[in-house]
């Protein structure tokens, strides 16, 4: 197993670490936020991030300098930190660990950012489900409240900067951001039309950053070791850093692990999750969360990373690997993630909350060997018409699981119909003009 | 605001280019060319919400298509609406709307006016969805407004025109996904304002007035354009009947004075003009009782009785009363026939309740009896000053102004209200206030005062005045430190620095406009009030600039019109005072008669001459004194005594039930006619059925009965009487659309600050002891509902649902200390009288205090007293003290 340097997983990976606010400053903690803190002026601690090159972790993968510079430069009022730890995307459980196990790393990511972007007010808006968690950061930031890391004069330098838990309520679309937004100012959770964007028009209409956990935890790290050293590692110029994988499926040992941008997805496999769980091959995978389309065994050794990942025509997302070995039904599969895209698409605009209900019935139908031959047609048509034409990028992430098996293992539904039409079940036929 | 500061950039569309403000959304740009860009969830008065997705179109240089109604233009843009592409994501999203929708057309009220219904016409809409459909169960909604929830298309129109114009937020999307419905909060049937715009809004069949379900197609129903009958706001309405039957109200986006939106009482009070009880045909008092007769007896009758009485007792025997629902021309064919005919100025009409107030307050100070505002100024003002309003249930259009001036271009709000800001089933002025000062109804004065004091004591006067008219100031300030802020505080309860800070905001503001209503021009400060608000104007040099004024709120559609039409003892029309030679000369020429020169005697004044014997015989026209005054005038004990009393009605009310004669009146959905808003705004009333049974527009009654006394006034229709009155009056010349308000007259200004304030000056600046009430008592005021208006409405099936009977309205705390729940009896008890009611539990209610619906008041009257303002005669009654006891 090739060894690689751990970064945001190391602390946790040494037996002994609790994550309480002694372990955390032993290890070398909040030495960052002492060195940034009135030291490096707000404006040289974004251009560090931009040069280091780090990406957003939550899914679609924004450079996170770029987007605290979209801030207004002379805005008067207050400014908001998102922190979205509405970690909901399935097969994706990295947040999580890290907030539970580590979580002073995040909050030093919260208060460099909140100093970059000049924000007083951090919310971390997190998972509903994930109680313990808000509870583990609680306690951490009443520890760095106490200790001066947060709250009002931090480390005497007159900067203030509070941070907040705000616990979801279980809605899969609040973890978007301006749903996340809408969320935290007590109404009901649904996106908001964009422009304006956050950046001017965010949380009670204010300027506002959202940032993943990740991202967030990050920080620290490159503001102690120097954005130079992060842009080396993984797969330069445009993927840098680490990234924690969720390896899921049908794997031996599924779990987070933190390699370099840029490993294959064999290497995630076979050198990290100690291969598949039954020895058979595999016959797909998810590249990053519920949202990326299916990818085949010709993309195993696709380099993970942005660009790479894009150009073998999935995303890299969230992070979040799914493996499925040979004899998984690819039709289940799909139907299967977009039962979930049906139960969490919030209804807010037509083709969204229409064609999710549309599609799963269609799936079930053709699964339950009462499909048609047309009915392919019809769902990639339908598809076609969901992707791009929503507010948010629910509508795209929804169509992905059909639109990729249908074009990597089109014969399982041809088979599937096939079986139907022998059967000569019900014949359906189409309303015709309503 | 003028448009040419706007900057405007130029964009294409379709090839066709166009020149738009800067800020305009694609789809408005669009329209301005006629280019209709399909959608649903977009409309003018609401936020871009984008839900829908119908409107997408090509704009180039973009990678996906944008939505035309949040997309606003760029310079230089090129749009395109009609590709192939475009054509295809509008068919398809067609195809994703209709896919749940239930295709239940042909019984849907909607058919024939739906936006789906014609979208899935224009696109040849064709379906491939194959599967199940989901299906909502169907529940009961409220007894006005149903729901279909399966037709609904999730626009969410609804649930954000309730809260982003009325400010309801009654309605709620409830479920996730295609699972979502609209649904409103709470176990029981929706109970909001009723103000059906979640109805006019639906693109779809999904949200439909249950009044008329089921009854019609739209194209089998005639439209009329017309003005409501009920409050003073004057809102533009097209009444829909089949044949003689009231079918449906609404009114279009961008119509009249209202810009569509109407209130529960215009669009569900519509039945009362078709109640089954309607006066068809003459009555006479034979033998004791009121029988049938035809109208040329009657007349006759009147006539011989009229010349009998005229020739024993002169013209100063005779008294006319008449309603401010009438139009202006028959009220001005009244006045006229009082005047010219009969030879009497003693006339009056409703707004002698309290309106009469204002206007003298504005003649003394401004010079003018109009608004030197119009709705448009309360839209732009930068400072709204509410006084004794309770403008919601008043006047809920005039509000939904106030509403949208704060919310949405962040006017600063100041309230002087009997209000608490609390959130419930409807909306609440004093949740919007930034400056709340919450003040029992009978002491609406002691905010003002607070404001005033606070003007004084920070020196916020207007230098210039200071400068040209020292002893004004003097006086006033003199006046303002006989008290104390300790005394002000010891009154109001309220911190001086409260008022400072809202004193401050006054006058800092550009546009201030201050508006007042009922609570405070019906009670005995009415006119002290007002003038003192006119001086808080004048002190911080707002009154007589630009955008700036004094609004009171008339109460009846037509109030303002009667003063105007000099449907009033003390002004001819155009509320020249009657006593003013020149003026009498003009109208003695024009209508070449002789005036009477004897004041007339007002409301109350009539009352207590016909109780005293010198008053012989009565016109009373729509007006109902014996169910309206407190027991104490002993209105019906006066009536009487009368030798003759004649009353035009549309029902047999109480006052009707002792005339002598009764003359079936047509309501204003059946004559034609002009009303003037409280604005000053004078729109045209059409006819939308024939007159019910015999019943006659009332001004027609006046021109036979002139011509049977050998005085004719001969117009062969209302058009003739409107002519009459635009030769006669200034404000009446046109019809519209845009009303230019009167100036403040410079002379009537100087006038007043440089004597004309000084009579009563210390009187109407002492502040209002607090009442002290007796542990186990309440302040009880009458008010007005925002499910009824006058008397009137409670004759509307819909309304009747809505408030079906008069309830005191009481605080929570209150309640609980009296173990009282919703809907118990109790007994009330002043001085005056005693009365047993309902109890309805509000929690804007301030403790303390309650009120009760003055349209189910004939029980209520008799604990008033009635105070009458020696300078304006309005009668005062609205509050008293009361206790309370639970009864079985």
């Amino acid at each position: 197993m090739p060894r690689h340097e751990l970064i945001l997983l190391k602390n946790m990976s040494e037996p002994g670490y609790t994550g309480s606010l002694v372990d955390y400053e032993k290890t070398g903690g909040y030495q960052a936020l002492r060195k940034t803190l009135g030291k490096i002026a707000p404006a040289d601690v974004t251009a560090m991030v931009r040069k280091s090159g780090l990406r957003g972790r939550g899914g679609a993968g924004f450079p996170t300098g770029v987007k605290w510079g979209f801030l207004p430069k002379d805005y008067q009022g207050p400014r908001y930190l998102c922190c979205n730890a509405d970690e909901s995307e399935p097969g994706t459980f990295k947040d999580r660990q890290l907030m539970e196990r580590d979580p002073h790393q995040v909050l030093e990511g919260i208060v460099l950012s909140c100093y970059a972007i000049g924000a007083e007010t951090a919310f971390i808006y997190i998972r509903g489900e994930m109680v313990l968690g808000s509870k583990i950061l609680e306690h951490a930031i009443a520890e760095a409240r106490a200790a001066g890391y947060i709250g009002k004069n931090i480390l005497g330098t007159g900067l203030h900067a509070d941070v907040w838990v705000h616990r979801g309520a279980g809605a899969y679309i609040c973890g978007e951001e301006t749903a996340l937004l809408e969320s935290l100012e007590g109404k009901r959770g649904l996106p908001r039309t964009k422009p304006p964007f956050p950046a001017t028009h965010g949380l009670y209409n204010k300027p506002t950053v959202v940032n993943n956990v990740e991202t967030l935890a990050n920080l620290p790290h490159i503001m102690s070791r120097g954005p130079e050293w992060f842009a080396a590692i993984g797969s330069p110029p445009k993927s840098t850093g680490t990234r924690v994988f969720c390896v899921s499926g049908h794997v031996k040992r599924p779990g987070n692990y933190e390699v370099p941008m840029g490993v294959t997805v064999r290497e995630l496999v076979y050198e990290h999750a100690g291969g598949m769980r039954s020895d058979k091959p595999i016959k797909a995978f998810i590249p990053g969360g519920a949202s990326a389309p299916f990818l085949t065994p010709a993309h195993l050794d696709v380099k993970l990373d942005f660009e790479s990942v894009a150009a073998a025509g999935s995303m890299l997302g969230s992070g979040g690997v799914t493996v499925m070995e040979e004899g998984t039904s690819m039709v289940w599969a799909a139907l299967r993630l977009m039962e979930f895209f049906y139960h969490e698409s919030c209804g807010k605009c037509s083709p969204c909350r229409e064609g999710s209900a549309w599609l799963v019935q269609t799936m079930r139908r053709i699964l339950a060997k009462r499909g048609r031959m047309e009915d392919l047609e019809t769902l990639l048509d339908l598809c076609k018409n969901i992707a791009g034409r929503t507010i948010c990028a629910f509508g795209d992430a929804e169509v992905a699981p059909i639109q990729s098996t249908l074009k990597y293992w089109r014969q399982e539904y041809v088979d599937l119909v096939n079986e139907a039409e022998a059967a000569n079940l019900i014949r359906l036929e189409p309303a015709g003009r309503p | 605001m003028p448009e040419s500061t706007t900057p405007t950039v130029r964009l294409t569309i379709d090839g066709i280019t166009v020149k738009v403000p800067k800020g305009t959304l694609v789809i408005e740009a669009a329209r301005r060319i006629g280019v209709m860009i399909p959608h649903f969830c977009y409309h003018p008065k609401l936020k871009p919400d984008a839900n829908c997705r119908m409107c997408l179109v090509e704009i180039e240089k973009m990678p996906k298509l944008q939505t035309a109604c949040s997309t606003p233009v760029d310079e230089g843009m090129s749009v395109r609406t009609a590709t192939t592409v475009v054509n295809d994501a509008h068919r398809s999203v067609l195809e994703f709307i209709l896919a749940n929708h239930p295709l239940d057309c042909p019984v849907c009220d909607q058919g024939g006016k739906c936006d789906l219904q014609d979208f899935s016409h224009q696109y040849t809409a064709t379906s491939r969805f194959v599967e199940t459909k989901r299906i909502f169960q169907k529940e009961y909604f409220s007894p006005l407004i149903e729901t279909q929830m399966n037709r609904c298309v999730q626009c969410l129109r609804c649930v954000r025109y309730c809260d982003e114009v009325m400010d309801v937020k009654a309605l709620a999307p409830v479920g996730r996904g295609t699972m979502t419905e609209i649904k409103h909060f709470g176990p029981h049937p929706l109970n909001c304002e009723f103000c059906g715009g979640c109805v006019q809004i639906c693109p779809v069949g999904a949200i439909t007035s249950r009044l008329s379900m089921y009854e019609y197609r739209p194209w089998m129903l005639k439209r009329a354009d017309t003005i409501c009958g009920y409050c003073g706001d004057g809102c533009q309405m097209t009444v829909q009947t089949k044949d003689q039957e009231l079918i449906e109200v609404n009114s279009a986006h961008g119509a009249g004075r209202n810009n569509g939106d109407l209130c529960a009482r215009g669009f569900f009070g519509f039945h009362a003009a078709s109640h089954p009880d309607r006066l068809t045909h003459p009555l006479i008092r034979r033998n004791g009782a009121l029988v049938q007769t035809t109208w040329e007896e009657a007349l006759e009758y009147v006539a011989n009785r009229v010349s009998e009485l005229k020739d024993m007792h002169g013209g100063q025997g005779f008294g006319g009363l008449i309603s401010g629902r009438c139009t202006n021309e028959e009220l001005y064919v009244f006045q006229k026939f009082m005047r010219g005919a009969i030879g009497t100025n003693n006339i009056d009409s409703s707004a002698r309740y309290g309106h009469v107030n204002s206007l003298h307050a504005m003649r003394l100070v401004q010079g003018t009896h109009r608004w030197t505002v119009t709705f448009d100024d309360v839209l732009d003002a930068d400072v709204l000053v509410l006084v004794g309003t309770n403008i919601t249930e008043t006047n809920p259009i005039t509000g939904l102004k106030v509403k949208e001036a704060v919310k949405k271009r962040r006017a600063t709000l100041i309230t002087i209200e009997s209000l608490e800001p609390v959130i419930d089933t409807m909306s609440n002025i004093a949740n919007l206030s930034h400056h709340h000062f919450r003040i029992p109804p009978s002491e609406m004065q002691n905010g003002i005062l607070g404001l005033l004091k606070a003007v004084i004591e920070e020196n916020l006067i207007l230098p210039d005045i200071s400068q040209r008219y020292p002893a004004y100031v003097k006086a006033v300030t003199t006046a303002l430190r006989a008290f104390s802020w300790q005394d002000l505080h010891r009154a109001t309860g309220i911190e001086p620095d409260s008022f400072i800070q809202a004193a401050k905001v006054l006058a800092a503001g550009r546009r201030v406009i201050v508006l007042t209503g009922q609570v405070l021009l019906r009670s005995e400060r009415g006119y002290a009030g007002s003038l003192t608000l006119l001086d808080l104007l004048m002190l911080t040099g707002k009154l007589d600039q630009p955008g700036c004024g004094f609004a009171p709120l008339a109460e009846e559609n037509n109030d303002q019109g009667a003063v105007e039409m000099g449907a009033i003892a003390e002004f001819l029309p155009g509320a020249c005072f009657a006593d003013n030679a020149a003026d009498r000369e003009r109208f003695m020429h024009l209508w070449k008669r002789d005036l009477p020169l004897t004041v007339g005697a007002s409301l109350v004044d009539m009352l207590h001459r016909a109780q005293a014997g010198s008053l012989k015989a009565m016109f009373i026209v729509g007006e109902n004194p014996v169910a309206s005054l407190p027991a104490q005038i002993r209105a019906e004990d006066s009536l009487r005594k009368l030798d003759l009393l004649v009353c035009q009605e549309l029902f047999l009310t109480e006052t009707a039930a002792l005339a002598h004669v009764v003359l079936p009146a047509a309501s204003s959905m059946e004559k034609n006619g002009t009303f003037t808003n409280t604005e000053g705004h004078v729109q045209a009333v059409r006819p939308s059925i024939e007159p019910i049974g015999e019943s006659r527009p009332d001004w027609e009654v006046f021109a036979a009965l002139s011509i049977l006394l050998g005085m004719p006034m001969e117009y062969a229709e209302s058009k003739d009487i409107l002519k009459e009155i635009r030769g006669a009056i200034s404000g009446y010349t046109s019809l519209g659309p845009t009303p230019l308000p009167p100036k403040v007259d410079r002379t009537a200004m100087d006038r007043y600050l440089s004597q004309g304030y000084q009579p009563d000056l210390t009187t109407r600046y002492r502040l209002i002891a607090p009442q002290s009430r007796p542990d186990g008592t309440l302040q009880m005021g009458f008010g007005q509902s925002l499910f009824h208006s006058g008397k009137l409405s409670t004759r509307s099936k819909g309304l009747l649902q809505l408030e079906g009977n008069g309830r005191l309205r009481i605080n929570p705390v209150d309640a609980a200390r009296f173990a009282l729940m919703d809907g118990d009896r109790v007994r009330l008890c002043s001085t005056s009288g005693e009365m047993t009611t309902e109890i309805k539990i509000m929690e804007r209610v301030p403790q303390g205090t309650a009120w009760f619906p003055d349209h189910f008041g004939q029980a209520a009257v008799g604990l008033f007293e009635c105070a009458i303002d020696p300078i304006t005669h309005v009668p005062s009654f609205r509050t008293a003290t009361v206790s309370m006891m639970k009864v079985a």
